[in-house]
């Protein structure tokens, strides 16, 4: 026998309680790494985004259109591998009226620039051959249960027409990375372009450029804006990072409140563990007052009680790490990735939340027990033993 | 086998008193005792004498307010708490009137447990306690848990416990308290084989005359005084 | 006969540690919850007051918002001589308003956000006749000065009385004042002289919607089935209230779904915790419970009198989360809306009814949570009275 089990025997002295109260540590966990997964599927495409890539739009605001010449300007910048460029469409399906995905009107060099939305050959191929043709990604063709070679009307109040505007599906994209949207639907800006009135043809809404130096991204951009400067549309060029955390700056607070709640559900955490262990602590005065007569010292049972939270908020945070890897990354994820791409293109427990979620579960045990195990400490042996007496 | 004057447990104008409500309470005033290395002493007194207080006092659990006390020539109302603990450990049997076992440790592992603050190795340790187990003749009881055991069979437990780490001193409060005659027998009688057989020096705390009887010397706790009777003259 | 509610008081002072840490986690569950109803109906409250019902808005067919949709300059004309739009001095009230969304960094983080710039004409305020003016003026006519509304104001670099900002290179708009609109979606906006912002954004002959006046409430369906007649002009019509409560409603589902997602999470662990507490509780008092068993109490009695403190307990823990969740609602909380891609502050607007719902979730937590160690409680025989 060693101090260790006398420790690991006095956790199974309550059974129901202790249950109960790794079952709350668990459920703890699982919450707040669902939070986190949440914050990561949501801000993990800023943290993937490319760094050879450069996005320019208007300068002042992202709804009106760059002149279409632009493109011709930043493909001659030195340092300009490819350039393309897209318009948003901003459409519905009729019959899908409440389903959002993005459609963007892009130039064919588009899937070579966005080399992480991979389309097979011949698909491209045919997509190319096809003035309306259309490529849609894996989770949009699945939600909307599109087939390739199907016929779909998309209405917008953006570009105004008489009758809806007609694509045949001409093929799928696939995700590489955690970056890129997996239910977009891409179709030709020639086709758009043309369908449209004189006076608003020829407009893009910006361009993606890929730099052969990933080092000089930065600088290329301030070198596009500045050959724009005195032409009376300005631009403002943003690597692909910032130009996604700039659209995550509008939801800023949320993230904060996902933060707030994520501090909430540790100190639920904690005062579950720390109610725990005061009241193991209060009902075992006596043992401790003995343990004390018999030459223990208080060091050794503020060990003793710490220890056993320690030990405690390592199997709950274990128990909720085993429950959380199967429901995120199994049911959840899947489900998320494949029905709602456009929000969450990745639903993935991140690896240093899970383990930040065991550490934490364990340190905030051991400080939760901090003042139980002070207590412990102090215990007046005489007094003690005296009111068994 | 003792020299009469080898003397284990010297108290010289011990006193203690308590702070109740703002006024101080003096339970023990002055009080000197003298017990020799391998004797067997009971204290009695009326309840509330303060007979527990001198023997938390003797046993290091305690302070004095005032006086020295002196165990095997070590002034242990000087020593740190820490000092204290390690005396407790080494130099100390503790025997409770309700046993104290742990209830999650079997009668081993209980009688294991204050080897655990002694550099012992793990074999060796269960090896004491067995031996510790069959002097009390519980040896065919060691893997059952306080609960499965008798009140009688646990007090004996803990006189194993007591032992094992081969303590100068047991002390004993009222260790038959709880006890009926028959138990309560069997356990003076392993006191006084542990005295007789070991020459352990054994201070017990007793209500009970005839338990008292059994000890070599008697003394006697009234009002913050000591006063020795011989053994014989009990009874009244 | 029922057990003494001074019973159970006593006991939750006595364990006052224990109690007040079970309480909090209850409250924590309260908080999120309530702050969550409070932020939900905070949305509705700021989008929903924006909308009149007797003011109609036409947009073009198939757009959800005045963002993406483009109404021709020559189709004003029309939809304002249409029947139901009221009239003063033979002049039809309605207008057509530019919408346009301009980058603005935001002050104290790092980032940029979306603005809603609106083009007013002076018929604008017409049309929001709860539009106030609550510090500096009013825009002169084709002038470059704009007004903003209250809830942004210096929460972004340049939106504030007397600074100004860039609508194009080398043409900075000036704010001259700062309107308020009891709360509504409008004050998060930037109102510039209409025909300002078509010539800087290039809109050239187009607007974003139309707003008229309705002459009377129910003229609206004879308006609308004008409007939409004619299928060559493609555009829709709805009132001013059902276009804001559609808008509301994306962004107020996401946060009461999500708030409630994640409170009843809290609350399976605030539950636990509960239990944990209240078995302890009995555990420590099973020869009293004997006592009171062979005193003549019923089982059932025991059950409820547990029950009852496992309530008292949780309702102490809502009390406290409905008076954090108050606290919180001092704050602003400010978020790009889903339905018009630019931000909008929003506040934590409580009801009765949010407070009176949270504290039932408490209560529920703690009978939930309560329930099984009562029963062991009310197992407990009168024969424990007399064990040792
Ligand atoms: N910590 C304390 N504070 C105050 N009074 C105490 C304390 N410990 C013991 N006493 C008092 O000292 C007296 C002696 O106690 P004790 O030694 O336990 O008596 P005995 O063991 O002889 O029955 C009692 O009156 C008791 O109330
Ligand atoms: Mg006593």
């Amino acid at each position: 026998m060693t101090l260790a089990s006398l420790a690991a025997r006095n956790l199974l002295r309550n059974k129901v309680r202790t249950s109960l109260t790794l079952l709350g540590v668990a459920v703890a966990v699982v919450t707040f790494l669902l939070l986190r997964t949440v914050v990561a599927a949501w801000t993990g495409g800023a943290e993937f985004a490319a760094k050879d890539r450069l996005v320019t739009r208007h300068k002042v605001t992202f709804v009106m259109p760059l002149p279409k010449r632009y493109i011709e300007d930043i493909r001659a910048m030195p340092g300009v591998k490819a350039s393309t460029y897209c318009n948003w469409f901003g459409g519905k399906d009729p019959k899908h009226e409440r389903e959002f995905f993005g459609q963007f009107a892009c130039d064919d060099g588009y899937f070579d620039v966005m080399s992480e939305q991979q389309v097979s050959p011949e698909e491209l191929a045919a997509y190319k051959a096809d003035r309306t043709g259309a490529i849609i990604g894996e989770s949009l063709a699945h939600v909307m249960g599109w087939k390739v070679g199907e016929v779909v009307n998309l209405e917008t109040g953006i570009y105004p027409a008489d009758t809806p505007w007609t694509f045949t599906i001409r093929g799928t994209y696939r995700a590489t990375s955690r970056n890129v949207d997996k239910s977009s639907f891409f179709f030709h800006w020639d086709y758009l372009n043309q369908a449209l009135p004189e006076a608003r043809r020829d407009t893009i809404g910006w361009t993606i450029s890929r730099v052969d130096d990933p080092a000089r991204t930065a600088e290329i951009g301030v070198a596009i804006d500045r050959a724009f400067d005195d032409k009376d549309t300005q631009t403002l060029s943003q690597d692909e990072h910032t130009f996604q955390a700039s659209f995550l700056a509008g939801f800023s607070a949320v993230l904060h409140a996902f933060d707030a709640i994520s501090l909430a559900i540790l100190l639920i955490m904690t005062l579950i563990l720390g109610n725990t262990i005061a009241m193991g602590v209060r009902e075992r005065t006596q043992e401790f007052a003995t343990m004390r007569a018999i030459g223990f010292m208080p060091a050794h049972l503020r060990w003793f009680v710490v220890g056993e939270a320690g030990v405690l908020g390592l199997f709950g945070g274990a128990l909720g790490v085993a429950i959380a890897f199967p429901l995120i990354q199994g049911m959840l994820g899947r489900f998320l990735e494949e029905n709602m791409g456009n929000i969450f293109p990745v639903f993935r427990l991140p690896f240093g939340a899970t383990v930040a979620a065991l550490g934490l579960a364990v340190a905030l045990g051991v400080a939760a027990a901090l003042l139980p195990a002070r207590t412990a400490a102090r215990v007046k042996v005489t007094d003690a033993l005296r009111k068994l007496a | 086998m003792n020299k009469p004057d080898d003397i284990l447990i010297r108290l010289r104008g011990i006193t203690k008193t308590y702070e109740r409500g703002g006024e101080s309470l003096c339970i023990l005033e002055s009080l000197d005792l003298d017990v020799p290395r391998g004797s067997f002493a009971a204290l009695m007194g009326p309840s509330g004498s303060g007979k527990s207080t001198l023997l938390n006092l003797i046993a290091g659990l305690d302070k004095p307010t005032a006086g020295t006390i002196d165990i095997g020539g070590e002034r242990i109302d000087k020593l740190s708490e820490a000092r204290l603990a390690k005396f407790r450990a080494s130099s100390v049997g503790f025997i409770f009137q309700s046993y104290n076992l742990l209830p999650v440790l079997t009668a081993a592992e209980n009688v294991e447990l204050p080897l655990l603050l002694a550099p012992v190795a793990a074999s060796e340790r269960r090896r004491r306690a067995q031996t510790a187990l069959r002097v009390v003749g519980l040896e065919d009881r060691m893997d059952h848990f306080p609960r499965q055991l008798s009140g009688g069979q646990e007090q004996r437990v803990a006189i194993a416990r007591a032992i094992v780490n081969d303590p100068l001193l047991l002390v004993a409060d009222e260790p038959t308290g709880d006890l009926d005659r028959k138990s309560a027998d069997e356990i003076l009688t392993l006191l006084e084989t542990l005295n007789e057989k070991l020459g352990k020096t054994i201070i017990m705390v007793t209500h009970d005359p005839a338990a008292a009887a059994r000890a070599g010397v008697i003394h006697h706790l009234d009002k913050g005084r000591l006063s020795v009777e011989a053994h014989g003259e009990v009874h009244a | 006969m029922l057990i003494p509610i001074r019973y159970n008081l006593r006991s939750l002072v006595v364990r006052r540690a224990t109690t007040l840490a079970t309480a909090l986690g209850i409250s924590l569950v309260v908080w999120v919850l309530a702050s969550a109803m409070m932020l939900a109906e905070g949305v509705r409250r700021t989008l929903g007051s924006a909308g009149r019902a007797d003011v109609a808005i036409v947009l073009r067919n198939g757009s959800d918002a005045e963002l993406g949709s483009t109404v021709e300059e020559q189709q004003v004309g029309l939809v304002l001589a249409m029947p139901g739009v009221r009239r003063e001095g033979g002049q039809p009230i309605g207008a057509g308003e530019t919408v346009v969304i301009i980058a603005a960094e935001k002050v104290g983080s790092a980032g940029v956000s979306n603005l809603q710039l609106r083009g007013i004409t002076e018929t604008g305020e017409k049309l929001r006749p709860t539009v106030k003016l609550q510090d500096g003026r009013r825009p002169t006519p084709g002038a470059d000065e704009a007004m903003i509304g209250s809830k942004i104001r210096g929460r972004f670099k340049g939106i504030e009385l007397g600074q100004s900002f860039d609508i194009k290179k080398n043409r900075p708009i000036a704010i001259v004042g700062v309107f308020e609109d009891g709360g509504s979606a409008h004050e998060s906006e930037v109102w510039v002289d209409g025909d300002i912002v078509r010539s800087s954004f290039g809109r050239g002959a187009t607007v974003s919607s139309v707003r008229v006046k309705l002459d009377a409430l129910e003229s609206f369906d004879t308006f609308k089935t004008h409007v939409e007649q004619d299928k060559r002009l493609g555009l829709l019509a709805m009132r001013e209230t059902d276009y804001y409560e559609k808008a509301s409603e994306g962004t107020g589902k996401f946060i009461r779904i999500l708030g409630t997602l994640i409170a009843m999470c809290f609350a399976l662990g605030a539950m636990i915790g509960a239990s944990n507490t209240m078995y302890a509780s009995v555990a420590n008092r099973r020869r009293e419970i004997g006592v009171l068993r062979a005193l003549g109490f019923s089982r059932i009695g025991i059950l409820i009198s547990f029950l009852f403190e496992s309530v008292l307990l949780a309702l102490l823990g809502g009390v406290i989360g409905v008076v954090a969740a108050l606290g919180t609602g001092s704050l602003k909380f400010s978020v790009l809306n889903q339905s018009t891609w630019s931000e909008m502050v929003f506040s934590f607007q409580p009801t009765p009814s949010i407070i009176l719902g949270s504290l039932v979730a408490a209560a529920v937590v703690g009978i939930l949570g309560g329930f099984l160690p009562a029963v062991r409680a009310a197992r407990v025989s009168p024969l424990e009275a007399l064990r040792g």
